[in-house]
């Protein structure tokens, strides 16, 4: 099927071409790397010096070498932890092959100045099992492969780094001096005077037994009813991606282990809006049986177990559908247009990655004027039509296409649109008349009569 | 309460006189008609409303599945289909291998209602559809009462047929089988014969025809209903009571229906070749006979018509007899089949064919069990039975029939007790409502008589005669209700259970729901290769193709009794027999049902028995001989006195693999199996050829994987 793919450009994010300021000095920068996750949060809190004479307003993030771009689901940058600062990608001309990105400050860094940046960068498949398959008793080490240097085109003038680990039970890492480990933290510096784009390899092997699990495909339908509900069903498929099992599954040793970290995955919780009622949770064989719901102040939580633990490797899919109201997310504007305020993505579980997202929203019947802003850049795959519950006009679908998401990508999706309200009546209106046209003809067979002729002897008991 | 009410209201009504009486009586019939049949639907619904709308027990995966496929793929896909899923390496033509007027029936529906778009889950659409056929039952009963005897006998009979649990048991929410629409299509074509045999019109001849035809796509049964009808008119004949209506309705149904039902490739040429449908052909054939003779006679002179007779009579008595004995030795006549012989001597099936006589459905019934699905049915039937002889006419002596050789039928196979509840329903409608009729006079029309001339006699008559009437009436209204508590009782206590999602109650009161089932299966259709072929015994092959998409090498239509029998060996068989039998199936998994641990009594070890008959029942298998898995005691145990046989094969360690460490129950030793009470005989063993793959969380289902064959020098 051709499918006309439509790159949604959102905010300033265009392609440009930018020159390394090499006036530019990181005068500090304290990075710390969280590897507690099946994720790898890298936050850096960097101080920027611009020695030069002018002044400049952007300054560039490359990523590492061994860190391919497909591995970076977020990258975030705020200005003295207040500012959110727009980061879009950039194309370097002194060294093509690399991909980076520019970050546009909130004001022009005059000559001489100073200023502090905190950036958040959270990459995805970077932690590799090793061993890449383990027994049902065994416990998960995985490896890490990062940079001993904060990589930038700039000189750095002095730098440290922590690793946070998710336990204390270290295989190896490299010992680039000064080098420190206390309790599941292992601090690399300070380091002096480093180049620019200094790559020095950093090979970290510990335990993590958190979940690795992967939403490898979540489809997200959200559907609008203007009477006043809004149905949320989500697909989900889910693969552990941490070691494989090697060998037998064991019911009998897995019943009596009841350490709390092990590499399986029993259970995991699912945060849904305060206002969710009607909550399901099924896959094509039924229901399934083994969830709770908690309702907190701000949300509801969803104990969801899957039918059997997760392995390595194991998968499992599921539905999970609930409705809101849609007075909290539907609203109408004094202009007459609807606008729809609704996450693109919602939470599955807690340091989640999702390989494939696809949200489709399905209008009502007779929208017209539709307008799609995201929060963030997406592929906007081709409308649907689809029919509803006595739909016998069709319902506009807009579906979104994003790849790579994690947490950080859990944000409000707007799309505008206009509406009749009359439309409400249509169905009504339209099964009144199917009813109506039923009892006539009802009632006009039951007055008429076809025969030809009238029997002599009715056959009367 | 209400639906005894409304019975006892359906007799009130005859006798009251008001304007408009017809009108008033058109409403009631309607509404009693109409509670009726919801209540025929609600009462089916218990299933779903405690666990959900999901299908049950084995069949109806199956036929869940290919409906599934005939509202995917078309109705030419569907017929050609070549299921390679099962019957590993064989395979299935599953189009040619069914009766598929089940499968169209709900496609039907569910295009249907998506042309109307209303949006129902294929799923749903399935579910659901007995109990919406129970209603069509409910009322086409209703209509076939009316027509053999009265309206208030038929409301009567749409009333307990609506809850009779013979029919709830196999027509509940979820019961997607066969059964459920099929006593819907038999009543509709015995409606459509009596009209046919009353009015001789060619037009019900072919509707009856017609309905026969849906019949046909839809039941095997339908072999009961081909023989009743001839069997009808043969009766007819002899009682003298031939005539051109009954000769024109048959000829008609059996011309037009004889060509329909060839048309399903299932029944092929079987109406005219095997010996099962050859009542029905004979009568046909004396029809033609009887009628031409009748013709014969009144056209001609009696000395002539006697010399033609003799003739006649002679050269086709020997032409038949010759053509029937060489077709029989030629073989185009099919000898009856084993399920057919069993209905008729029910020894036949235990002697001689293991794998119907492991079927508990193929049992014969017990005494009880008549009580426990028809209730006072039972004991209204004789009534019914007398009026309809005592007011002979041609569709009462259907209805005789119909009752005589269903209950014979019933009480040979538990699964025909579905056949005898309509007609138990219909005869005692006959007997209440004639009964009360006759009761409800005295009721409401004392006090007229006490205004009467004939005062003083009629009072010598009937001195308690309102009492007595009241009486009864009360009686039969206490019997009435007892019947609905009795009926509403059986459905949700005994028939309303998925089998698929079990339940139990734990020692605090709350409700344990064991979903081991559809753990196991969903495990496999998630993890494990998309060709991997699943050995197990055939009760759980439908629901493993349907449920986990996998390639399984039986399943629940046991055609090839070989391939079922080399399942059983290796079950039977220790490990390295096993293995060997595993290779030459390419088997990748193995699963069981281990009730041990939860106290699941239909587990496999119970069943093994059976595995090790059927597969002792061929040539291959005739190292597996049944005795040396009983212990010298000739008991089946598997404790430590158990048979070594027994202990060492390969199910037995695959159900208790590791089960020696599990402490069951407080107070016994590990190992302590809850379903045989008995503590495990052999516990500390390891499996050679096989690994463990999934337990279920409650070690219903054990999956093991077989290993490859070991490489060489290690």
């Amino acid at each position: 099927m051709y499918k006309t793919v439509l790159l949604l450009l959102c905010g300033a994010l265009i392609t440009a071409t930018e020159n390394v300021n090499k006036q530019l000095v990181l005068k500090n920068v304290d990075r710390s790397i969280d590897l507690t996750t099946q994720l790898v949060k890298v936050s850096a809190t960097i101080t920027i010096e611009n020695t030069g004479k002018e002044a400049t307003r952007t300054f560039l993030l490359v990523n590492e070498p061994n860190t391919p771009e497909e591995r970076v689901s977020y990258i975030g940058a705020k200005e003295s932890n207040k500012y959110e600062l727009k980061v879009s990608k950039a194309k370097l001309d002194d060294y093509p092959d690399k991909s980076a990105y520019s970050v546009r400050l909130n004001q022009p860094l005059e000559s001489g100045r100073t200023v502090t940046v905190t950036l958040e960068q959270i990459l995805t498949r970077s932690l590799h099992p090793y061993p890449t398959s383990i027994t049902q008793k065994e416990k998960q080490l995985v490896r890490y492969f990062g940079n001993h240097y904060f990589y930038t085109p700039y000189a750095v003038i002095k730098q440290k780094t922590d690793v946070m680990l998710s336990s204390r039970t270290i295989e190896s890492y490299t010992k680039l001096k000064p080098v420190s480990q206390s309790d599941s933290t292992i601090s690399y510096g300070p380091y002096n005077n480093i180049e620019p784009l200094t790559d020095d390899q950093m090979i970290v092997h510990f335990e993590n037994n958190s979940p690795f699990l992967t939403v490898t495909r979540l489809e997200r339908s959200i559907e609008i009813s203007h009477w006043g509900n809004i149905a949320v069903e989500e697909n989900i498929e889910i693969r552990h991606t941490g070691a494989l099992l090697k060998g037998p599954f064991s019911r009998y040793d897995y019943q009596r282990d009841t350490a709390t970290t092990h590499h399986s995955v029993k259970a995991y919780r699912t945060i849904l809006p305060a206002a969710a009622h009607s909550i399901y949770y099924r896959d094509s064989n039924g229901n399934i049986s083994t969830s709770a719901v908690k309702p907190f102040k701000d949300w509801i939580q969803l104990e969801l177990r899957p039918r059997f633990p997760l392995f390595g490797g194991w998968k499992t899919s599921y539905t999970l559908g609930y409705s809101v109201p849609s007075y909290q997310y539907l609203f109408k504007k004094p202009s007459g247009e609807y606008v729809l305020v609704m996450r693109l993505l919602d939470h599955v579980f807690d340091d989640m990655h999702v390989e494939e997202l696809i949200t489709s929203v399905i209008l009502p019947v007779g929208v017209s004027n539709i307008k799609v802003v995201p929060p963030y850049e997406v592929e906007r795959l081709e409308d649907e039509v689809t029919y509803k519950y006595l739909d016998n006009l069709g319902r506009k679908v807009i579906r979104l296409r994003k790849t790579n998401l994690v947490e950080q990508h859990i944000q409000d999706l707007e799309i505008s649109y206009n509406w009749q309200q009359a439309m409400l009546l249509h169905e009504p209106i339209l099964i009144a008349l199917a009813l109506f046209l039923m009892f006539i003809l009802a009632i006009i067979y039951v007055r008429l009569d076809f025969s030809l002729s009238k029997p002599e002897h009715s056959k009367k008991e | 309460m209400k639906h005894a009410n409304k019975k006892s209201a359906s007799h009130v009504q005859p006798s009251v006189h008001v304007h408009s009486a017809e009108k008033q009586e058109t409403l009631l019939t309607l509404s009693i008609l109409t509670l009726a049949a919801i209540l025929s639907f609600a009462t089916r619904l218990f299933s779903v409303l405690r666990f959900e709308s999901v299908i049950h027990e084995f069949d109806p995966y199956f036929n869940y599945r290919t409906t599934k496929y005939l509202a995917e793929q078309g109705f030419y896909k569907f017929h050609n289909w070549f299921d390679d899923r099962a019957w590993y390496p064989l395979g299935r033509i599953i189009g040619g291998t069914i009766y598929p007027g089940l499968m169209v029936t709900s496609a039907a529906l569910y295009h249907l209602s998506w042309l109307l778009h209303i949006n129902v889950d294929i799923r749903n659409v399935c579910v659901f559809l007995a109990p919406l056929f129970s209603s069509f039952t409910t009322i086409i009963t209703y209509l076939l009462t009316k027509e053999v005897h009265n309206a208030g006998a038929g409301l009567v009979a749409a009333a307990f047929v609506s809850i009779v649990p013979g029919y709830i048991s196999r027509s509940v929410a979820g019961s997607y089988d066969n059964e459920g629409i099929a006593i819907f299509c038999m009543l509709l074509t015995y409606y459509a014969w009596i009209k046919a045999v009353k009015t001789g019109t060619i037009r019900w001849g072919a509707f009856a025809a017609l309905a026969y035809f849906y019949m046909v796509s839809s039941w095997g049964g339908y072999v009961f209903l081909i023989n009743l009808i001839p069997l009808h008119v043969l009766t007819l004949m002899i009682t003298g009571r031939f005539s051109h209506r009954v000769y024109v309705a048959y000829s008609t149904l059996y011309c037009i229906g004889t060509i329909l039902s060839m048309q399903i490739s299932f029944v092929g040429f079987q109406p005219v070749q095997s010996s099962e449908h050859m009542l029905a052909l004979g009568v046909f054939g004396l029809c033609q006979i009887v009628a031409s003779v009748d013709y014969m006679r009144s056209k001609l002179s009696r000395a002539d018509f006697e010399t033609l007779y003799t003739f006649v009579f002679y050269s086709v008595g020997i032409v038949t007899l010759a053509v029937g004995t060489i077709l029989s030795i030629s073989g185009k006549i099919s000898p009856w089949t084993g399920r057919f012989y069993s209905l008729l001597d029910p020894s036949y099936a235990k002697n001689h064919i293991p794998i119907i006589a492991s079927v508990s459905e193929h049992q014969p019934t017990s005494w009880s069990s008549f009580y426990f699905d028809l209730q006072i049915l039972v004991f209204l039937f004789p009534a019914g039975l007398y009026f309809c002889f005592k007011q002979l006419t041609d569709s009462n002596i259907f209805l005789i029939l119909y009752g005589i050789t269903s209950i014979y039928f019933a009480g040979v196979m538990v699964r025909l007790m579905l056949v005898l509840a309509p007609i138990m329903c219909i005869l005692s409608g006959i007997t209440v409502s004639h009964l009360l009729t006759k009761f409800m006079k005295n009721v409401v029309e004392q006090p007229k008589q006490a205004e009467h001339k004939k005062y003083k006699k009629m009072e010598a008559n009937s001195t308690f005669k309102n009492e007595i009437a009241t009486t009864f009436v009360a009686v039969t209204c206490v019997l009435l209700i007892s019947y609905t508590f009795h009926c509403t009782w059986v459905t949700s206590e005994a028939y309303s259970s998925p089998s698929i999602v079990l339940s139990a109650r734990s020692h605090d009161g709350g409700r344990i729901i064991f979903d081991d089932f559809r753990e196991a299966y969903y495990w496999l259709k998630m993890n494990t290769p998309e060709d991997a072929r699943v050995m197990s015994w055939w009760d759980y092959g439908y629901q493993i193709t349907a449920m986990a998409n996998r390639t399984i090498l039986v399943d629940n239509n046991t055609w090839n009794n070989t391939h079922i029998s080399r399942v059983g060996q290796a079950m039977a068989s220790s490990e390295e027999k096993a293995y060997e039998i595993m290779r030459e199936l390419d088997v990748d998994y193995v699963l069981v049902i281990f009730g041990g641990l939860t106290g699941y009594s239909s587990d496999d070890i119970n069943k093994f028995l059976w595995m090790v008959r059927i597969g002792g029942s061929t040539e291959k298998g005739a190292h597996i001989k049944e005795w040396d898995y009983y212990s010298p005691t000739g008991e089946f145990r598997v404790d430590k006195e158990g048979s070594p046989t027994l202990l060492n094969c390969l199910m037995y360690k695959m159900c208790y693999y590791r089960f020696g460490q599990v402490f069951t129950e407080g107070g016994k030793p590990g190992g302590y199996d809850r379903v045989r009470s008995a503590e495990i005989g052999n516990k500390d063993f390891e499996l050679d050829v096989l690994e463990e793959a999934y337990t279920t969380e409650h070690w219903l289902v054990r999956i093991y994987k077989v290993k490859d064959l070991p490489n060489r020098g290690v």
